[in-house]
């Protein structure tokens, strides 16, 4: 397995655009996660010109336990540049004809496809790892009290977090195989949330309410949007769902399982 | 017996109604170098993929080492298929390295082949900035970097200027005297004859022939004929061992009959008092034998 890994880090870490992608990735998440109190205080200050107060410290935006979700859910917007960074990889495979080289070298088309996911898993686990510490640190310095039996209330949504950046980098890998060009599979990937909305549109038209519409969520790129629900709302004093459903882990993971294997079965049939 | 180190039974590929390869038997054997001829779109590349698994065969079998074949085996094979094909953004050294991390080869082979190749100065430059024969050499090393016991080579001097195909040559030669098996795919007749031990024809997916290449050019003699002589043409048509005479660039050129020799032709010009300033026995060139098998083909084909 870890060498698998290893063959396909060694692809990635002499090629300049994964560098310029992830660190652009890496950069912009870290800047935003930490710096929301920065911009609370910004747009307080911008508030208080008009004439409206902004008391920001009602807002407890990065305090423990509500800061887990709250960065996040933040942090799940930035999966798209992530999932650029994939597509590029596998698409430069087919379009450099190397995963043709890789079979004929001894590597098996499982084995391919798991070097690829693993790269997955490894992003995924950096982008959770860079949001616990943010989080952890960003919590300390701004929560005034902290109590530590609330202090891991919530921190199941790291593994929602994970399964969400995983899985649609799964889908991304997917389209990549299927496609097999990386403009118009970027194109396709940035589209899909619309697409899938358009699809449940039209199906769902006159009954977005009753019987029916409780199929919404097995619809893919929703089961992985479901993962961390948005938590913004309680803070205008709104019911919010502050745990990670686990029929939504269940669906993603199908998902997630269905991805890479449609992917698989994609190789393993064509000739390359 | 020496032993057999593949063997194709009945090996198909279709691409949807095109037949690229037809029911091919063959067997190569330890230490020959097999040479695979045919016109473009004969089914070689596409042979040769299905034997490194990338194309998957429509039906049929072969076996590596007498075993099924897996992705092992595989590592054992050093191939170059078609185009040289390697990591653009990667030194050359880089995609060696890349290379033999999936073969798990000794990564310690890798300055040797660069040498055997000629590339060890330019080794830590992009691969794309590489000419097509040091692409073509670069392949060549990353085939070699495990040490294999065979080698594929497909069209391995497409493409090159002379001193390239010269190049490319010698390094196969080199190899061939280590004892390895060797898997040449060509349309150059004459690379095949020069460097092969054995060959086969394909045409249209089908085996139209395979033997010794030593056997090329037995049977039937040719002489080549010149003197200063105005009736030479009527003397050799009187010469009984002459079965056709044909004239090209002042050369007659004599196809003799069974039985009869260089030195009979001689020594009849001798009696008749001519001396000839020219005088060869050529053997039939593997073009030649290759274009035959071919019109064969056709005509049985017609009927």
């Amino acid at each position: 397995m870890l060498h698998l890994l290893k063959i396909d880090l060694k692809k990635l870490t002499s090629y300049r655009t994964f560098w310029v992608i992830c660190g652009l990735y890496f950069l912009t998440l870290g800047f935003t996660t930490a710096s929301g109190m920065e911009i609370l205080k910004w747009i307080a200050s911008k508030g208080a010109e008009f004439g409206t107060s902004i008391n920001i410290n009602r807002i407890p935006l990065y305090h423990f336990p509500d800061i887990w979700q709250n960065l996040i859910w933040i942090s799940g917007l930035f999966k798209l540049i992530l999932s650029v960074m994939v597509v590029i990889s596998i698409t430069n495979e087919y379009q450099y004809r190397t995963v043709r080289q890789n079979i004929i070298d001894g590597m098996s088309r499982w084995e391919f496809i798991l070097s690829k996911i693993l790269t997955n898993v490894l992003l995924s686990l950096m982008s959770v790892g860079m949001i616990l510490l943010i989080s952890i640190i960003t919590g300390l310095i701004y929560t005034p009290e902290i109590e530590w039996t609330y202090f891991f209330t919530g921190m199941e949504f790291f593994l929602a977090y994970f399964l969400e950046v995983f899985a649609f980098l799964s889908y991304a890998l997917m389209l990549g195989i299927f496609i097999q060009r990386s403009g118009l599979t970027i194109v396709l990937l940035m589209l899909s949330h619309m697409i899938e909305a358009i699809i449940k549109l039209n199906l769902f038209r006159e009954s977005l309410n009753d019987s029916i519409g409780w199929m919404k969520q097995f619809f893919p790129l929703e089961s992985i949007t479901n993962l961390v629900p948005l938590p913004f709302a309680r803070y205008a004093f709104q019911e919010i769902q502050d745990h990670v459903s686990l029929i939504a882990v269940g669906i993603a993971v199908v998902w997630t399982f269905l991805f890479n294997y449609f992917a698989y079965q994609k190789l393993k049939r064509s000739d390359i | 017996m020496m032993e057999t180190v593949l063997s194709i039974h009945k090996l198909t590929k279709n691409f949807g109604k095109l037949c690229a390869v037809n029911n091919l038997d063959l067997e190569v054997k330890r230490g020959q170098v097999f040479g695979m001829l045919g016109p473009n779109g004969s089914g070689k590349t596409t042979t040769l993929g299905m034997l490194m698994g990338v194309v998957n065969p429509t039906s049929g079998s072969f076996s590596w080492f007498g075993e099924q074949p897996t992705n092992l085996t595989r590592k054992k094979i050093g191939a170059v298929l078609e185009h040289p094909i390697f990591y653009p953004y990667l030194s050359g050294q880089k995609n060696l390295e890349l290379n033999a991390l999936i073969k798990g080869a000794n990564p310690n082979n890798i300055p040797k082949v660069l040498e055997l190749v000629e590339l060890a100065s330019r080794k830590d430059d992009k691969y794309k900035t590489y000419s097509l024969g040091m692409k073509q050499r670069l392949a060549i090393a990353s085939a070699l970097v495990s040490d294999p016991i065979i080698l594929i080579l497909d069209e391995p001097t497409n493409g090159l200027d002379p001193m390239g195909i010269a190049e490319i040559r010698e390094i196969i030669r080199k190899i061939a005297t280590d004892g390895k098996t060797i898997i040449l795919a060509s349309h150059l007749l004459d690379e095949v004859q020069k460097v092969c031990t054995h060959f086969a024809v394909l045409r249209r997916g089908e085996l139209m022939h395979c033997g010794p290449v030593d056997e090329v050019g037995k049977g039937e003699e040719i002489v080549e004929v010149q003197a200063y002589h105005d009736d030479l043409s009527i003397l050799l048509k009187e010469f009984i061992g002459s079965a056709s005479i044909k004239k090209e660039n002042g050369i007659f050129q004599v196809m003799m009959k069974d039985n009869f020799h260089s030195q009979d032709l001689n020594r009849f010009l001798f009696d008749k008092g001519i001396v000839v300033t020219h005088l060869a026995t050529k053997k039939k060139t593997l073009e030649k034998q290759f274009l035959e098998i071919l019109a064969d083909a056709s005509s049985t084909a017609l009927k």
